[in-house]
């Protein structure tokens, strides 16, 4: 494979002006991850401090191997929702290596709310089984909450993807053979209480640790007995009486001890048999990622330069260099796993979606994982273009994506507009993992265009109607337009809704790839084919 | 390379082959190295062996070395291996020729000697009065003294103080008083000078009358920085002896020798002569038959004094086999057998130097207390100049059923010098781990200036103790025997090793 | 994560930093690199600190490391923070019956002091003879049943002094 011989100077005034532009971006980002991880009502520190218990980042650097590494997935999710009451959406979701394995750990977190769920906890944890089912990853709940926030209970309750969907979740799982350890830290209540029970193994910590289907109060007020917290759902009463749970711990250390030896029990995953060779560091800085993407999301970059410091050796083979070259195609190696890339390098037109949906055969034809790089405006649009059948080559390509059984991985890098999102593996799609860079935007177009598309459409319609069209209400619904949809495609609100694994820095995504990719080796392929390509 | 290098070629000549050996069978009435190392020559000599073992060492390397072997039973090992009475028996029914008893248990024990000499086999050592005259410490002295060997001299306990007085003065000086009843250094003095006499003899038997009840004082030559020398003799039983030159085991530990070397260092050639021609005496007006060590006490005045002699194979004989090229073994076989003395004196040529380092299960940091343990890894520098004599076997227990000693490192070099590089190095490598031991000690010690200049005398170990103790560690070293550890610990060894990929690789990143 | 080796009586610490290219360990605070680590188990093996190549010999014996380095020998131990195991800090003052049965002998009298493993009691059950043993080190306050007299399951045969605080 050759190396990519990247044009960027370092020098120039263009890549100072980007750079500067991208590390304030990033600066924003860290300190929004920073804020959604430690800052806390000192109350709440206190609390748990009083308890004797850890705060939940500490008890997962516990459990961790020491100098591995732990991506956290959706560090920012519900950061625009619940006027920012529920930080990181109250859960810790993440991979990381315990006694050797790869496994999901999902954490609450006592320290908001008592570890309430909000509706976007809920979402988040059952994405992170979503995820531990299509990769089968391992799981270990380490479990502390209070149990569903209640003010809030028609949003996380019923439906389907609500709820019971985390039971219903883990109860697959272990119908997979897939293994869940929970650590109880502190209360299980009401539907909590099975994340230990749906485990394969538990671990209770004595004195704060608590499994019930409803606490003391619930008791006291359905029937009128009186019990204590331990009596009703201690440790030595579940591991000695009921059989709930297995093992008891004198201390939280104590119980990630214990659970560490219990992972180390678990066979070690068979993957599929991925090529991969040794790795080799991109032989340009990822740093000069910054100065590479432009200030402006309408000014156009060579993604090849965002390749070139993403992958081992900064090698790419490039396929069908000369034809349809707004999509970049081509095959490299990420930590030595060989990947296809697909890169967006402007808008697509018939033939390069053509090439798409070819490049991607051959990778399922050979095993290759699927990288898709997005910055997206959308399939060409136009009456030159529909007459060549834009739509049904755009759908060819649609059609290959999602039927494609090798794992897929998304990076949104700067853009993703429109139907492009769709035939760019868009969340819709059942990507493995799907990152987001904090410059990015998403939605069914931009800002400007639905301006000006509204605006249009205000003044067709004010012109049937008395012929005289309001300028300043026009401008007016232009500027609201403008505004919401700016607010909206930011990749904070998309990160908040958990449209997304979460938001990296640029820096990052070799890393989050490299264990994405790890991950998804533990599912076997799925069955190849694919449905009915219009031609 | 075994003990048959040494000694073989020069015995050999002598005629003895795999046809006709002296005897047909021979029972070695011991264990651990020594039993090993006497197997060793009576299988060269086409000699068939027994072995006796107590069910504690049935899977001893003497047992499994052994042509035969039997399990002896007693209360404990020790006193199963001194158990005559079945030990003979065994002899016996077995048809044994012959009896070995090595050192220790019943090699000096005269019943022993005359109980296998009545059940009409060969004991392998002195006859029994023999081995009675010189195992009474009197009678030894008594003998040493008719013979013209020098004795210490000292005066009896007396009531008489004045009797004593006028007695010690005839001794010489220094010298030194003691408590007849004592003990602790009460009632204790040297006296270095005519005028001191009185007074000093004055206050110890008034101490000793204070502290024990009883005034009499007892005083003997008091020997400054005493070196311990010792003569290996071989005598025919008929008069006829010759020695093999001496040994110096000055380096001592709670009594007992840690480091012997052949010959011994600053020695003039008068003196030795001296000292080896004394013992030859010894030998030859006992009728001494068997090897045998005759010890003095060396004084930095030049006097020696005889300590005593024992009439059986010493620990410390491979020094001697080493400069000499006599197998002492064979020599003892073959003057059982009834055979000449291997070579008269004026062959008895000497070679370079050789030191023994007694390798012991004992913690010198703890004042050389014993230690337990089980040999969970023995690794053995190979060199045609070393000769490492052990039984060990891995996994053995070292329980403290036996005496410390777990083998014996023998170094010959062309000179005392080398002798010390070699076993300083041999130290170094060899590898003893699962039971504490004094490998490392040895090593400090035989580096030690005084060592290297053979500053010499029995309270070595006392007087250098704080240069003795072991350098603290620096930083780097403790950090190399950290890492090290930490990588054997299946625990700490799996989190390093059990990492997968790519995980190892990114190592502790976090987004 | 880090672990504590205990060398001639003295706490170390010892953390893993990392694994590639090479070994780092962060050892009482300062980091080492290893890049050869030698093989598994005992015997010898060599390490590579930095550029220099280390020979030494290894030996595992129960819970501690042997090593013989630079011709001398160091015993490292390992400590376990939770030796006491699972069982450690909840109640275990009382000696309860695993099963119904009848008491066959008493191994101990009131004020005996006991350690963890020391029996106390043998019971039969279903034809089948136990020894309850005492599950920590203590003083036998009361022993609630006599030989001969039958129990249901859980029922407390023998019960210890509690716990005070540990010095």
């Amino acid at each position: 494979m050759r190396k990519i011989q990247s044009m960027i100077s370092t020098a120039s005034p263009d890549f100072r002006t980007y750079d500067a532009h991208n590390r304030r971006i990033l600066t924003e980002f860290r300190e929004k991850q920073e804020a959604a991880r430690h800052s806390r009502q000192q109350r709440d520190l206190d609390r748990l401090e009083k308890q004797g218990k850890m705060r939940p980042r500490e008890r997962i650097e516990m459990l961790l191997d020491p100098g591995t590494p732990f991506l956290e997935l959706s560090s920012l999710a519900a950061n625009m929702a619940y006027d920012g009451g529920s930080p990181s959406a109250s859960s810790i979701v993440g991979i990381g290596v315990v006694s050797g394995r790869e496994v999901m750990i999902r954490a609450d977190d006592p320290t908001i709310k008592g570890g309430a769920w909000y509706p976007l906890t809920i979402k988040k944890i059952v994405r992170a089984l979503d995820i531990a089912i299509e990769n089968r990853l391992p799981v270990i709940h380490l479990c502390d909450s209070a149990g569903g926030f209640l003010q809030l209970q028609s949003d996380l309750f019923p439906d389907k993807f609500m709820g019971g969907r985390i039971f219903r979740n883990q109860s697959i799982l272990s119908k997979m053979g897939v293994k869940q350890l929970a650590l109880v830290f502190g209360h299980c209540t009401a539907g909590g209480a099975y994340i230990p029970g749906l485990s394969d193994y538990n671990v209770i910590v004595r004195g704060t640790g608590a499994v019930f289907l409803g606490g003391p109060p619930l008791v006291k007020a359905a029937t009128g007995e009186e019990v204590s917290v331990e009596e009703l759902g201690g440790a030595d009463m579940h591991t000695s009486v009921s059989g709930s749970c297995d093992y008891p711990a004198s201390s939280e250390a104590e119980a990630i001890h214990i659970g560490r030896e219990i992972v180390a029990q678990w066979e070690r995953p068979k993957k599929w048999d991925c090529q991969r060779e040794t790795p080799e560091d991109p032989a340009y800085d990822p740093d000069e990622l910054y100065g590479i993407i432009p200030d402006d999301i309408k000014k156009h970059f060579d993604m090849r330069e965002v390749i070139a410091r993403m992958v081992d050796g900064s090698r790419f083979h490039e396929y069908q260099p000369n034809y349809g070259t707004t999509l970049i195609c081509g095959f490299a190696h990420i930590w030595g796993y060989k990947v296809g890339i697909l890169a967006n390098n402007g808008v697509l037109f018939n033939d390069s979606s053509l090439k798409g949906a070819h490049f991607m055969e051959l990778c399922n034809q050979n095993n290759t994982p699927l990288v898709f790089l997005q910055n997206i405006t959308g399939y060409m649009i136009g009456r030159e273009y529909e007459r060549r059948g834009i739509t049904k080559d755009g759908a060819k390509m649609i059609m290959a994506q999602s039927c494609s059984h090798v794992p897929k991985f998304t990076v949104m890098c700067n853009g993703s507009f429109g139907a492009g999102n769709y035939g760019m593996c868009g969340r819709a799609f059942d990507g493995r993992f799907m990152f987001c860079w904090p410059n990015h935007q998403i939605g069914v177009m931009g800002g400007d265009q639905a301006a000006n598309t509204l605006a249009e459409v205000k003044i067709n319609q004010m012109k049937r109607n008395g012929g005289v069209v309001d300028e300043a209400e026009v401008q007016k619904l232009w500027e609201e337009t403008r505004s919401a949809y700016q607010e909206q495609l930011s990749a904070y609100y998309s990160t908040s809704q958990l449209w997304d694994d979460g938001i990296i820095d640029p820096v990052d995504t070799r890393n989050a790839l490299g264990v994405s990719i790890s991950a998804s080796l533990n599912a076997p392929l799925g069955d190849p084919g694919y449905g009915v390509f219009r031609f | 390379m075994g003990v048959a290098g040494w000694g073989a070629g020069r015995l050999a000549e002598r005629g003895h082959t795999m046809s006709d050996p002296l005897f047909n069978k021979v029972l070695v009435a011991n264990r651990g190295e020594i039993a090993c190392r006497i197997m060793r020559t009576l299988t060269d000599m086409g000699i068939s062996t027994v072995a006796i073992h107590h069910a504690a060492e049935s899977k001893a390397r003497h047992v499994q070395m052994a042509d035969k072997a039997v399990e002896i039973c007693g209360e404990t090992p020790v006193a199963a291996h001194l158990d005559m009475g079945q030990i003979i028996e065994i002899a016996r029914n077995l048809e044994v020729d012959a009896i070995h008893p090595g050192y220790g248990f019943l090699s000096e024990n005269a019943n022993f000697a005359a109980a296998v000499a009545e059940a009409g086999m060969t004991f392998i050592g002195p006859d029994a009065e023999t081995i009675a005259l010189m195992g009474d410490k009197i009678s030894a002295r008594n003998f040493a003294e008719k013979h013209n060997v020098a004795v210490a001299p000292s005066v009896m306990p007396t009531d008489d103080l004045d009797d004593f007085i006028e007695k010690a003065a005839g001794i010489g000086y220094p010298l030194l008083i003691k408590a007849a009843a004592g003990g602790g250094g009460k009632g204790m003095s040297i006296v270095r000078e005519a005028g001191a006499l009185v007074e000093a003899a004055r206050v110890a038997s008034s101490e000793a009358q204070r502290y024990f009840g009883d005034g009499r004082v007892y005083a003997e030559t008091y020997v400054d920085h005493p070196r311990h020398i010792e003569v290996q003799v071989l005598g025919d039983g008929k008069g006829g002896a010759i020695h093999l030159f001496e040994r110096e085991c000055s380096v001592q530990r709670r009594f007992q020798k840690i480091i012997e070397e052949a010959p011994a260092a600053n020695l003039s050639a008068e003196l030795r002569d001296e000292i080896c021609t004394s013992a030859t005496r010894l030998a030859a007006a006992a009728n001494y038959k068997n090897a045998g060590t005759v010890e003095y006490i060396l004084g930095a005045d030049g006097r020696f004094f005889f300590l005593e002699m024992n009439t059986r194979l010493q620990v410390e004989h491979p020094v001697t086999e080493m400069i000499t090229g006599i197998d002492l073994v064979r020599a003892q076989i073959e003057i059982a057998a009834g055979k000449e003395l291997p070579l008269p004196q004026s062959e008895v040529r000497t070679s370079g130097h050789a030191i023994e380092c007694r390798i012991c299960a004992e913690n010198p940091e703890q004042d050389f207390m014993p230690e337990t343990g089980v040999v969970r890894h023995l690794g053995v520098p190979e060199a045609e100049w070393l000769r490492f004599e052990n039984a060990l076997t891995h996994g053995q227990k070292i329980t403290a059923d036996f005496d410390p000693m777990l083998a014996k490192l023998v170094a010959h070099g062309p000179d005392r010098d080398a002798a010390i590089e070699r076993s300083i190095a041999a130290l170094g490598e060899l590898a003893l781990l699962g039971v504490k031991t004094n490998i490392d000690y040895l090593a400090r010690l035989i580096n030690h200036d005084a060592f290297r200049t053979a500053e010499l005398h029995t309270g070595f170990i006392a007087q250098h103790r704080d240069d003795l103790a072991p350098e603290a560690l620096n930083e780097t070293e403790r950090a190399q025997i950290l890492a090290a550890a930490f990588l054997g610990f299946r625990q700490t060894r799996d989190l390093i090793v059990g990492t997968p990929e790519p995980h190892a690789a990114i190592g502790g990143w976090r987004n | 994560m880090g672990f504590q080796l205990i060398l001639d009586g003295e706490e170390h610490d010892v953390a893993i930093v990392r694994r590639r290219p090479h070994l780092v360990l962060r050892i009482d605070g300062i980091q080492h690199e290893f890049s050869e680590i030698g093989g598994p188990g005992d015997g010898l093996h060599a390490l590579k600190c930095g550029k220099h190549p280390i020979d030494f010999i290894r030996a595992s014996d129960n819970e501690r490391q042997i090593i013989r380095l630079g011709g001398r020998t160091f015993e490292v131990g390992l400590t376990d923070p939770f030796s006491e195991g699972m069982e450690s800090g909840g109640n275990m003052d009382a000696v309860r019956s695993p099963m119904p049965g009848t008491v066959v002998s008493i191994q101990c009298k009131e004020g005996d002091t006991v350690v963890r493993g020391t029996p106390l009691v043998t019971i039969e059950s279903m034809k089948l003879q136990t020894v309850l043993s005492a599950m920590r080190e203590g003083t036998v306050a009361e022993i609630l049943r006599a030989e001969g007299e039958t129990f249901e399951k859980d029922a407390i045969i023998v019960m210890l002094e509690p716990e005070t605080e540990k010095a």
